[in-house]
């Protein structure tokens, strides 16, 4: 039953955004922070991994479509795999240096990988377009065998292809969370010894994982760009990884849904505030401090709680994991 | 390498910088028997385990393991050759249930499946058989869907206990199993113990003697990262040296 | 004079500023056990706060000393008021809350001082070149190493000479012994976190003159101070010394031969050491 929820909410806010929202780019950026978020999500959540490099594989990922589109003729789906795939390869390079090091110093060693993947974009423009980006992005129609499946001219178009990809990586990854890789997944972040000591090779664990974030990292970079035609070079850029790990946080770590929940809080909560008030990032730190003292679940804990106490009905004890209050 | 011999550890040695935990110990364990490890505090009894099962690096000796050896593999192989373990600081998976910690140990000796992203660990994939039988013999049936964060304290060490057995090794190494425990939960797991005897070569670290002279047929005593004695658990109490080691008072109990 | 030691010489400056910046990274973490991700803010503070004193009238040298004791007490406030309430939560939390926390002071810092950067002038009597013989070198870049020597032999003699400094090697074995030896052990926590963005302050005090003050200052420290410790070694007061002047000097030669890559060869060569020496230069093994 559990599972079914995670997934009739997300099918539900994909449906609703059209009807709430005027503009079509806000809510495809919905979505394509939410799919970042589903990355980190599976990274912290799920693995017990904090990495403040997700920027790399967001701006690797706009890269690279950007470079397919603009410089070969590779039809858009497959500059989209493209941009997967490298994603999914630069997390595996960052992750067999990284994952080696143990708790702290892997957090420390995800910070400066980005930056250092920042600088390496500032320092190759020939591929990068440096300071500017890569400019003149297209954003091409869904189209097989010389057919026009699917035009993404429209901002709402768009929305409607970036909303069925989010669905099937959404789908994917639950199937993913839920299985015996998952479940293993979980245990490595209850407790790494134990489950190096009952057989589990957890650094190979934690590199699939890796690479499977980064991978559906790129895709939301590479959707992004197709969107506002651009792949800046701010799209590497350490506030990048960070507004991703505070969305992941904000949502709630260790749900799917709570990545949507988590993206969504934080692109409306940008799109209204930043026109109210410039400095509105302070109140998401502050939003950080108070989830960090006492509101550990993040939003998607609070709205649980919220349905617990209404129906008394519905029950967070699952099959294989019970959500303790205190840790 | 003999074959009555199912564990032959050979002057294993491991240094912390200059700190020497293990200074050359040698231990032979008989298959199908109860080899209990005893020594006074800082003896080097954990680290030796740590050693054995791979939990930690040694420094340098060998280590043969039912005639292979595995001196430099690390812990999740030595899970697949038949060696399993139980941690004297209880460490379990605190916010996944009962079955689920049993499932993973049972699904950890052949961890390669566990890569399988696509098939939740349902029906054929869920270890079933094994982990019910395991919850059986702990007498755990009442809390299988519990947290095991939330279990009593007794409860907590036989799951460690469980964790082992449902790997189905061939050599079950539990480090102070009964540590901390109260009476009643006391006797459950020395018939427990005594009982994986019969089916598993087990080799024990414990405080409490009324168990290891009870139930062991080997007992070796360590003393600061070396053995000191070793022997039939009467010939072990009898010994003058151990009497010295303990300060002469601890090893009076047991009763046949 | 040889441009690569104009260069080595600007490398071994830059370098004991990034000693001062992962020091106080390096002895939190080892008694709190606690990545303070807020320590690039308090770089910025240091900097910012050092800009503001000087366009008010404050002499620079009144300012080096002012605005550490200043920041410390910052940093002394945030522990007591919000880092505390999380040591016993996991890790995580104890990163984020510290990200909070910089979030808000770099905003803060913005609404004061707006978010474009500005110079701060170097103080008389260090304006100029020193020039013996051969070698002509900026007279404040030489102070600065000169400070920073002096401050490190002052560290390292707090760490080995004084009870402090055994309580906090000490507590960074054992807190719970240090404890039970009769030392109030949250105050101990406060005043090492007060010395860690005291460190952090001072840097940025003595940086500003050279490369002036913008808001986003604070995380490039950040990245280049947690570089150092990695390099290093985290824990190691002389891998802090060796990893800044290392990474430093990297970074001055390297701006001579490949302008654009400089910043970028800091984490390559980070990424070098990683790969031969897990554990850093010097670090502690695992």
């Amino acid at each position: 039953m559990r599972r079914n929820i995670d997934i009739a909410v997300a099918l539900g806010i994909v449906v609703a955004l059209p009807l709430l929202l005027s503009s079509g780019s806000l809510a495809s950026e919905v979505l394509i922070y939410a799919l970042a978020v589903l990355g980190c999500n599976l990274l912290l959540g799920y693995t017990g991994l904090l990495s403040f490099g997700q920027g790399i594989f967001f701006g690797l990922g706009s890269y690279t479509i950007g470079l397919m589109l603009t410089r070969t003729g590779l039809p858009m789906p497959l500059a989209l795999v493209a941009s997967i795939i490298l994603g999914g390869l630069a997390a595996g390079l960052v992750g067999i240096v990284s994952i080696r090091q143990k708790g702290t110093y892997f957090v420390m060693l995800t910070l400066a990988f980005a930056q250092m993947f920042y600088f390496l974009a500032y320092s190759v423009p020939s591929l990068t377009g440096g300071d500017n980006g890569l400019l003149n992005i297209p954003r091409p129609p869904l189209s097989a065998f010389g057919v026009v499946l699917w035009d993404n001219t429209t901002a709402w178009q768009f929305y409607a292809m970036v909303a069925v990809i989010f669905l099937l990586v959404f789908v994917a990854l639950h199937r993913v969370t839920t299985s015996i890789f998952g479940r293993t997944l979980l245990a490595i972040r209850d407790n790494e010894v134990r489950a190096s000591a009952i057989g589990y090779n957890v650094p190979r664990f934690k590199l699939l994982a890796f690479v499977l974030s980064g991978a559906v990292t790129a895709l939301a970079g590479a959707l992004n760009a197709m969107m506002v035609g651009v792949a800046p070079l701010a799209n590497a850029e350490f506030h990048v990884s960070e507004m991703i790990l505070v969305m992941t946080v904000i949502g709630g770590a260790g749900n799917l849904a709570a990545s949507l929940i988590g993206a969504l809080f934080y692109v409306l909560a940008a799109d209204w505030l930043s026109t109210l008030w410039p400095r509105w990032l302070m109140l998401l730190g502050v939003l950080l401090v108070v989830i960090s003292l006492g509101m550990q679940r993040g939003l998607w804990g609070l709205i649980e709680d919220g349905f617990l106490a209404l129906t008394g009905r519905f029950k967070r004890t699952g099959e294989i994991r019970v959500e303790e209050k205190q840790v | 390498m003999s074959a009555e011999f199912l564990l032959e550890a050979r002057q294993v040695t491991k240094h912390y910088g200059k700190f020497v935990a293990l200074g050359g110990v040698d231990l032979r364990v008989r298959r199908n028997t109860v080899h209990s490890v005893i020594g006074p505090n800082g003896a080097g009894k954990t680290t030796l385990f740590h050693m054995l099962t791979g939990t930690l690096g040694a420094t340098g000796g060998s280590i043969a393991f039912d005639g292979q050896d595995v001196t430099r593999e690390p812990a999740h192989v030595r899970v697949r050759k038949g060696m399993a373990r139980s941690f004297q600081v209880t460490s379990l998976f605190p916010t996944l249930t009962v079955r689920e910690n049993l499932r993973l140990a049972a699904q950890g000796v052949n961890a390669r499946r566990a890569f399988n992203l696509w098939r939740s660990p349902q029906g054929h994939w869920s270890c079933a058989e094994m982990v019910d039988r395991v919850i059986e013999r702990l007498g755990l049936r009442n809390q299988e869907r519990t947290a095991a964060g939330s279990l009593s304290h007794g409860q907590q060490r036989r799951l460690e206990v469980g964790m082992a057995l449902s790997a189905e090794p061939k050599a079950i190494f539990l480090d102070e199993p009964t540590s901390g425990m109260g009476i009643d939960d006391l006797d459950d797991m020395k018939t427990l113990i005594a009982d994986l005897g019969r089916d598993y070569t087990v080799v024990l670290i414990e405080h409490n003697m009324g168990i290891v002279m009870d139930i062991s047929h080997t007992v070796t005593v360590m003393q600061q990262g070396r053995v000191l004695v070793e022997g039939t658990p009467q010939s072990v109490r009898d010994d003058e040296r151990v009497r010295t080691a303990y300060l002469g008072s601890m090893i009076t109990g047991g009763r046949k | 004079m040889s441009v690569y030691l104009l260069q080595t010489v600007n490398g071994v400056g830059i370098g004991m500023l990034y000693f001062l910046l992962a020091v106080g990274l390096s002895i939190v973490f080892g008694l709190l056990r606690f990545v303070n991700f807020a320590h690039g803010v308090f770089y910025l503070l240091g900097a910012y706060f050092c800009f503001e004193a000087v366009r008010q009238g404050m002499s620079f040298w009144a300012a080096l000393l002012v605005v550490p004791l200043f920041v410390a007490a910052v940093g002394w406030v945030a522990e007591k008021t919000l880092l505390r309430h999380v040591y016993a939560k996991p890790h995580e939390f104890h990163i984020l809350i510290t990200v909070g926390v910089a979030l808000i002071i770099q905003e803060l810092v913005i609404v004061q001082w707006g978010p474009l950067g500005d110079s701060v002038a170097v103080p008389t009597g260090l304006e100029g070149v020193v020039m013996w013989g051969d070698f002509i070198y900026p007279k404040y870049r030489l102070f600065v190493i000169g400070v920073t020597a002096g401050l490190a032999v002052l560290l390292w003699w707090v760490l080995e000479g004084t009870r402090l400094g055994s309580a906090v090697r000490a507590g960074s074995e054992s807190p719970e012994m240090v404890s039970l030896l009769g030392i109030n052990v949250f105050r101990l926590f406060s005043l090492v976190f007060a010395l860690g963005a005291a460190t952090a302050a001072i840097a940025g005090v003595l940086a500003a003159p050279i490369r002036g003050v913008e808001p986003f200052m604070g995380i490039e420290a950040l990245a280049v101070a947690f570089v150092v410790v990695v390099v290093g070694g985290l824990g190691s007061f002389t891998g802090a010394l060796v990893g800044g002047i290392l990474i430093g000097v990297v970074q001055s030669v390297m701006s001579t031969l490949w302008p654009e890559g400089a910043r970028l060869m800091i984490y390559v060569a980070m990424a070098a050491v990683l790969l031969l020496r897990p554990n850093g230069l010097l670090g502690k093994g695992g």
